[in-house]
């Protein structure tokens, strides 16, 4: 990075929180600081929805994830679209109607506080944790790839985010996101365009596809039943309806998103238009990873990604295996590209069948350039290097890094900034306003002012903003922390859909059976995780379907008397 | 369930949600053919 680079990023990611600051600027009451006001239009919810569910991961590993197993992923986005529109036709009307600011407060007029206290615990828990990771997965790669501090990188990052998010409330949250998500797309579009056009001249853009797609890099869309397969239509089609749903519902980092200014039918818009562009935007996003793929078919690619663990392993004395490594991986790469170009030369002369077995040959070569990295990793390990991410997430930042011009390095860095300060923003304003609206005013101080109850919903937010910086700064103690958390989001968010659905559909059930029905779903989810070894997005269904099931039981049975709503 | 929606609100709505699962079901056929063609 030069000059430029840092001027651009700088620049980029100061501007749009003072912008913000200056939008906001004055005095706000509890409702205008935590729902903002109707001067918000759908076009805004729907770019901040769509930044919120976003983050870093999703500009840092996805083009990785592809350039690694393909564009399969895409299926996982696939329940999405029908989980929004019953979000759109069920949830965002009675939120609006009742006014609520929290999610969990709808759990409170519905049944009882300490069912609302219950979904805002689960919620406060899983989110608190997962806002620091957020902070934290980002901030590891760019330090490792441009010799940050990793503290200062966290700092950076957490830092500019709490000082707006706590200013503005969830105005500010919205206009800024609206713009970050605007530079994220730009950003990412011309990333597309300049690996298009670095892409070897030897092919046309066809022809790259044909042969990307002959080494698996392209299945997009697999209507296999079989349960072993990792992504399909199926699973993403039922699973991610699940996870959508309540992600959507139930996770007040979004439910904050849309019920911003106020109006029905602006909120409705918003999450239609996130039904209608997210499985395209993925799609680019998984396709840019493919086309990176490509490109370094012709241009020799790093036998490790993550340059900086390379070279701390040849330092500790470990270099003669990884050259032997490297030596082998560079025979392959060049075996490749020259099968390559022979497959899809125009001027060809293979036959069918010797063009089958050529593109036979060409994916034993990928497997094996595959096992080789995998091998480097082993060495690494060895060499007491343990990197904590997939070197896949390290894939489109070298790729940035060694392959765009200027300033645009400066935008890519800046679009993965701003894509963590806006996922983080929202995460804190929601974990400010729930503690805020479903704690500290039915629990602490219940006939406050509106402004002591503004004041509080900012420290609150400050609090929560150091308390993930806190969890970034220590993450790197704990293994496997980004995997931690998401199955930490599945652990806890099927119990908390079931709170949901069962006060939407269950008429007949009261606030003490569902409370209970909730933490024996929790407890049964606990057992499952600790006992058995399924998949963690089945916890999302297990949980909700748990509660579900044992609420009108518990109703029909030991609470058979009916109760009163009372929370607040 | 009862969303408040006066009807010509409610078919204004359900317009909107068909145009959605039908841009959804465009999108899924679209990379199906995707999946055909390059795959």
């Amino acid at each position: 990075m030069n000059r430029l680079d840092y001027l651009v990023l700088i620049a980029t990611i100061l501007a749009i929180p003072l912008y913000g600051l200056w939008r906001t600027r004055g005095r706000a009451s509890l409702r205008q600081y935590l729902r903002g006001d109707a001067s918000i239009r759908w076009a805004t919810i729907g770019l901040s929805v769509l930044a919120t569910q976003a983050g870093p991961i999703t500009f840092l590993s996805m083009p990785g994830q592809a350039y690694e197993s393909g564009i399969g992923f895409i299926q996982n986005y696939f329940g999405q679209p029908l989980a929004l529109i019953i979000v759109c036709a069920v949830f965002v009307p009675i939120y609006q109607r009742l006014k609520v600011y929290t999610a969990y407060q709808y759990l409170g007029k519905r049944f009882d506080r300490k069912t609302q206290l219950l979904g805002a615990f689960l919620f406060l828990v899983q989110r608190g944790i997962a806002a620091g990771i957020t902070i934290y997965a980002p901030a590891i790669i760019l330090s490792a790839v441009l010799g940050w501090r990793l503290d200062l990188t966290i700092w950076l990052a957490g830092g500019v985010v709490i000082i707006y998010t706590v200013a503005g409330g969830t105005k500010i949250v919205s206009i800024t996101q609206r713009y970050q998500m605007i530079v994220i797309l730009v950003g990412m579009a011309i990333a597309f365009a300049v690996a298009v056009y670095r892409l070897s001249p030897d092919l046309s853009f066809q022809n790259t596809l044909s042969v990307a797609g002959k080494m698996g890099k392209l299945e997009a869309v697999d209507f296999s039943v079989d349960p072993h397969r990792r992504y399909t239509f199926w699973s993403g089609l039922i699973g991610g309806f699940f996870l959508a749903l309540s992600y959507f519902g139930a996770d007040q980092s979004q439910v904050g998103r849309y019920l911003v200014g106020g109006s029905l039918k602006e909120s409705r818009l918003g999450l239609l238009f996130n039904a209608a562009v997210k499985v395209p935007m993925q799609f680019f996003i998984l396709l840019l990873g493919a086309i990176v793929f490509m490109f370094y078919q012709f241009e020799k690619p790093p036998l490790f990604f993550n340059q900086p663990a390379y070279q701390r392993a040849v330092a500790n004395g470990h270099g003669p295996p990884l050259a032997a490594l490297q030596t082998q991986f560079d025979d392959v790469f060049v075996q490749k590209r020259a099968l390559i170009r022979e497959v899809s030369s125009a001027s060809s002369q293979l036959s069918p069948n010797e063009r089958e077995m050529a593109i036979t040959k060409l994916r034993g070569l990928d497997a094996q350039a595959r096992e080789l990295r995998d091998r480097s990793k082993t060495v690494l390990e060895q060499a007491g290097v343990d990197p904590k991410n997939k070197d896949s997430d390290y894939v489109f930042i070298t790729f940035i890094l060694q392959q765009m011009p200027h300033g645009l390095v400066g935008l890519l860095i800046a679009v993965i900034l701003c894509a963590t300060m806006s996922a983080v923003a929202a995460t804190l304003n929601a974990l400010g306003s729930t503690t805020a609206i479903d704690f500290y005013r039915p629990l602490i101080r219940p006939h406050a002012s509106d402004h002591h109850y503004v004041v509080a919903a900012k420290a609150l937010t400050a609090l929560w903003g150091l308390i993930a910086i806190g969890v970034a700064s220590f993450a790197s103690l704990v293994e496997n922390l980004i995997e931690a958390g998401n199955i930490l989001g599945s652990v806890f968010y099927g119990s908390i859909l079931g709170l949901f659905l069962a006060a939407f559909f269950i008429r007949r059930v009261k606030g003490s059976a569902v409370f209970f029905g909730g933490l024996a779903a929790q407890a049964l989810v606990f057992i499952l995780f600790a006992t058995t070894n399924i998949g963690y997005l089945w916890y999302n269904l297990i949980g909700c379907t748990a509660v579900l099931v044992l609420a009108p039981i518990l109703q029909q049975t030991i609470f058979r008397r009916t109760e009163v709503p009372t929370g607040v | 369930m009862n969303t408040g929606d006066d009807k010509p609100d409610a078919r204004f709505w359900r317009k909107a949600y068909g145009l959605a699962l039908s841009i959804f079901a465009v999108e899924v056929v679209l990379l199906y053919l995707f999946t055909v063609r390059f795959a």
